[in-house]
């Protein structure tokens, strides 16, 4: 348990540092900016009590929040986002017992179920948080894109750190 | 008593959604930047010291940008000299009788020289942090500008960084005018094209150019008059209104930004005692 718990731990750090530093200044075609760190919410276990996920979702969306001076922003979404992840789950995988690993990952729910649930996820939070950013400039148009964009971004990226994560062992089988 | 304890465990994590929820708008909506914490915003410590440690390394990427920059500003400035030297000159000549030398000490503004540590250009409120602070004598409301033009406002100060509001921030708004006439708009960033921002509110009767510089006004002890801001775009103007409102493409390259200057001002405590008293007075 307490090794698993480190590597979530680390998995978080990692994640944070590379969206402060790296992935909040991209800007695609001036309207995607890739939300990475959601990959911890994402992957964290099913087994894992509510409680929980929502603590940890909030104190990464308020860490978040601190180093882009977003003052709540991502706190909000990121609560909301780890509240709606096992019904979204649960959308695709009706029965949480067939799962062969707790984490949801590529192996545990098969790479077809993995990429609708990481995309409904990430097309979730983008919309939150570019709704809530649109309460200052609504531009109907400018939102639509930049929820798109970054959706798609923020997916490629979370694909590739998935193939990172991903054990070689793993991936024979 | 046991009832209501199971009820609060069975119910609990929607508690703490509604909780955290609550947490998270209440920051959300705090409204103004100058009442944030500064433990919550990117000047606290750890986070300074991240982006300080990770600039060191990307102030490196963008040298040639700058240094052509400010090769084009130091030939302005050599060419501002000779032209003022010729005015003392000329001046020189005339009073020679009564010409008395002023002591640079006694000059309004004084610059502090700081670096970006951390910058955004692609959210709807953007935030600077830069590496020094109250200890090195910066204070809020105090005027930023770069080697092209205005950069922002310090908003939030702690003992060795500050947190500036950028230009490209909605909760800024800034007097400024076209170079060479008196008329005052308003500056503020419409959230599109980092590059560019509009002059609202400039008077039916102004007139311009497209083309033309814009400058601050310096009707604020925030930055003193003539600081350069950027160049006509376009106009538009409603019949009914009475104000134009232009398109003003920005000098300064707001991706770019490395070395900044915070603007002191030494009269600023004077004027706002000043004006605190006439406030007071009006009041009685």
């Amino acid at each position: 348990m307490s090794k698993v718990a480190l590597q979530f731990i680390i998995l978080g750090l990692v994640l944070v540092l590379a969206q402060v530093l790296v992935f909040n200044h991209i800007c695609l075609f001036n309207v995607g900016v890739p939300m990475v760190f959601i990959y911890l919410i994402v992957r964290l276990p099913v087994t894992l009590a509510l409680n929980w996920v929502l603590t940890i979702g909030f104190f990464l969306g308020l860490i978040v929040d601190v180093f882009s001076d977003t003052y709540g922003m991502n706190a909000v979404a990121c609560t909301v986002l780890a509240m709606i992840r096992r019904p979204v789950l649960r959308l695709y995988v009706p029965r949480e017992e067939d799962l062969t690993r707790p984490e949801p990952s590529m192996l545990s729910l098969g790479a077809g179920v993995y990429m609708k649930y990481l995309l409904t996820l990430t097309l979730i939070y983008c919309a939150l948080i570019f709704t809530i950013e649109a309460f200052t400039f609504f531009n109907p148009l400018q939102l639509l894109l930049r929820i798109i964009f970054s959706t798609l971004l923020s997916m490629i990226i979370m694909l590739g750190i998935d193939s990172i994560m991903t054990p070689r062992s793993e991936k024979r089988l | 008593m046991s009832e209501l304890l199971k009820f609060l465990v069975r119910f609990s994590s929607w508690f703490l959604f509604v909780v955290y929820l609550i947490a998270g708008f209440v920051l959300l909506f705090s409204g103004n930047p100058f009442q944030h914490h500064v433990y919550l915003t990117s000047a606290n410590r750890i986070s300074s010291g991240l982006y300080s440690t990770a600039n060191s390394v990307s102030s490196y990427f963008f040298l040639k940008e700058i240094n052509e920059d400010l090769q084009r500003r130091n030939s302005d400035l050599e060419l501002e000299i000779y032209r003022l030297n010729d005015v003392i000159r000329h001046y020189r000549e005339q009073a020679y009788a009564d010409t008395m030398s002023v002591d640079s000490a006694l000059s309004r503004y004084h610059f502090v020289i700081a670096h970006v540590i951390n910058n955004s250009i692609n959210r709807a409120h953007n935030y600077i942090t830069i590496d020094k602070g109250s200890l090195d004598g910066i204070m809020p409301e105090m005027g930023v500008m770069d080697q092209n033009g205005i950069v922002g406002i310090v908003n939030v100060v702690s003992d060795h960084t500050a947190r500036l509001i950028s230009v490209l921030n909605p909760y800024l708004r800034l007097s400024c005018k076209v170079k060479g006439h008196a008329q005052v708009g308003s500056l503020v960033w419409d959230g599109k094209d980092p590059s560019e921002a509009m002059l609202e509110e400039l008077p039916k009767h102004s007139e311009f150019t497209p083309g033309d510089t814009i400058v601050t006004s310096g009707y604020s002890s925030v930055f003193p008059e003539g600081v350069p801001v950027g160049t006509v775009m376009s106009s538009t103007r409603d019949i009914e209104d009475n104000f134009y409102t232009l398109r003003v493409k920005l000098f300064t390259d707001f991706s770019t930004l490395s070395t900044v200057r915070v603007i002191r001002d030494n009269m600023r405590e004077e004027l706002s005692a000043v004006e605190k008293e006439i406030e007071i007075k009006n009041m009685e």
